[in-house]
């Protein structure tokens, strides 16, 4: 699962670029946004796949959105930490990630509730935690 | 473009063939299908193979052992529509002119992974962020039954239908009937499915040996029509998309539909790609058996079982026929071959004279399905 890790001292941190950390302990999502026609997508990357323009920069995404659905996760290649919650969640600028979804009992999941961006280890690779962002209900 | 025949089809039975290779589980439904076809090998002019995860050189790896070497092998990848891919370019090839005798084959060894989930893509965001097959066909069903009401035991009857039919079949993985409470009660996999809803990981191959109509009349009286032969990929998408609809296989429905001149209600037979439970009945929609959010009923109305007005999977399909997957398109193709000719004995459907394959392809961001393969076969 390392494969598009980035190793730090401490932890790995899985979603590398897609993610930046902020002065105050939080993340944000990164995402891309063209130049030429305006697209919003996540992961970025270096060309628009709608218009085919280079011309692509870093958005920062939304980090409030609502849970499309979900799927409590048993069995899945070694290094998560299963069960685990993966699910979509359609962000308020109108991208659909695929996150854990973490700090919740998936009882308490409903359709189409707000969640909110968090971080959480997710898994370990050969001991060392793996981090990446994830998606939790949001409060109030 | 030139009418084009089935002319000879075989399988090696899905199941673990954990001490064979790959070349050694294809040969068998290589050799079965040129019996079948009644050619000698020196008349197949061109092979086509499809493997996902078979390894460089899966065709000709195989048909050494048989000793068919020398002619054009090509190997085609789609993921789970992989030798129906390699199917539909073979049909291209003798539609337009360029062979007569073409032999098709999917050949796949999934237990040289020793078990568990499909292994995806790793350059793949979503993957290496924890998606697996049946937690993306748990979202679709998840969200399939919030929008259309759909319930446990509902989704739970694909299973015990799946293993009913099944049973019938001497070539299946899974050859026992099921309760609703063990579809229920097994280990649970991604909710909500547990190991029942789930087509079970395997090894096997198929092969079909077509040919221009001519030809097909200098071996056999009992050709059969290939009546359409459609593929296509799915559309990527960053924003949100409907995953109680398959985008791509309602699409590719349509122009199949259209290039036959056959609709849904003509189709006498159908293997589809039930990967998950949720998966056929999504398709009975897509491909227009019943209308949106009315596919439990039409499975519990027996409509989809054998001796009901749509018969769908009477192989046992995927969840328990099995899945090697790059081996699944031509095997539902030799399955609905062998129900158009009569061949099928206990799980015969009376009277086909219309069949319907339909296999998708999946697993990588964006996508609903990244690739979709229809074919549809008449006598």
């Amino acid at each position: 699962m390392s494969q598009a890790a980035e190793h730090t001292e401490a932890h790995v941190l899985l979603a590398g670029d897609s993610v930046r950390n902020e002065a105050d302990g939080s993340i944000r999502l990164v995402g891309g946004r063209c130049g030429n026609c305006g697209a919003l997508f996540f992961p970025s990357a270096h060309v628009c796949p709608e218009c085919m323009s280079e011309d692509v920069d870093t958005a920062d995404l939304a980090s409030e959105g609502t849970l499309y659905s979900w799927s409590v996760v048993h069995v899945a290649p070694k290094g998560w930490n299963t069960p685990y919650i993966a699910g979509y969640v359609d962000l308020s600028d109108g991208v659909r990630v695929f996150a854990h979804i973490t700090g919740t009992e998936a009882s308490a999941l409903e359709m189409d509730m707000p969640v909110s961006l968090t971080t959480a280890i997710l898994g370990d690779d050969d001991g060392v935690p793996v981090e990446s962002y994830a998606f939790t209900p949001a409060k109030g | 473009m030139r009418e084009v025949s089935v002319i000879g089809v075989g399988v090696t039975p899905f199941a673990k063939y954990r001490d064979k290779s790959l070349a050694e589980i294809g040969w068998p439904a290589v050799k079965a299908a040129i019996e079948d076809a009644g050619v000698e090998k020196k008349d197949i002019e061109a092979a086509y193979c499809g493997s996902a995860l078979g390894g460089m050189m899966s065709g000709q790896r195989v048909l050494k052992q048989l000793g068919i070497t020398g002619l054009p092998i090509t190997n085609i990848e789609n993921a789970c529509s992989s030798s129906s891919s390699a199917f539909r370019q073979a049909y291209i090839a003798v539609a337009a002119g360029v062979y007569d005798v073409v032999l098709v084959m999917g050949v796949e060894k999934l237990t040289k992974f020793g078990g568990g989930t499909l292994p995806l893509e790793k350059e793949d965001f979503e993957v290496t962020h924890g998606l697996v097959m049946p937690a993306l066909y748990g979202m679709r069903a998840r969200r399939y039954m919030h929008d259309y009401g759909l319930t446990d035991e509902q989704l739970a009857g694909v299973a015990v239908k799946a293993h009913k039919h099944g049973a019938l079949n001497p070539e299946a993985q899974f050859r026992n009937e099921v309760t609703l409470d063990e579809v229920m009660e097994a280990r649970e996999i991604a909710e909500p499915f547990t190991l029942l809803h789930c087509c079970p990981s395997g090894d096997g191959a198929s092969a079909v040996v077509i040919a221009s109509a001519e030809k097909a009349r200098q071996y056999t009286t009992k050709p059969v029509r290939v009546a359409c032969s459609e593929v296509n990929s799915g559309k990527y998408m960053t924003g949100f998309r409907d995953m109680t609809t398959p985008e791509i296989t309602v699409r590719g429905a349509k122009q199949a539909y259209e290039d036959a001149g056959i609709g849904p209600d003509d189709v006498d037979v159908a293997e589809v790609h039930d990967a998950f439970t949720i998966a056929e009945l999504l398709y009975y929609e897509a491909l227009g058996f019943c209308d949106k959010g009315d596919a439990a009923k039409l499975l519990e109305d027996g409509e989809t079982s054998l001796g009901g007005r749509i018969p769908v999977n009477p192989s046992g399909g995927l969840l328990s026929k099995g899945h090697p997957i790059g081996a699944t398109g031509t095997a539902q193709i030799a399955e609905v071959v062998r129900q158009l000719r009569g061949q099928c004995g206990d799980r015969q459907v009376e009277g086909a004279k219309v069949g319907l394959t339909h296999c998708t392809g999946g697993g990588i961001s964006g996508f609903d399905h990244g690739a979709c393969s229809i074919h549809m076969f008449s006598v």
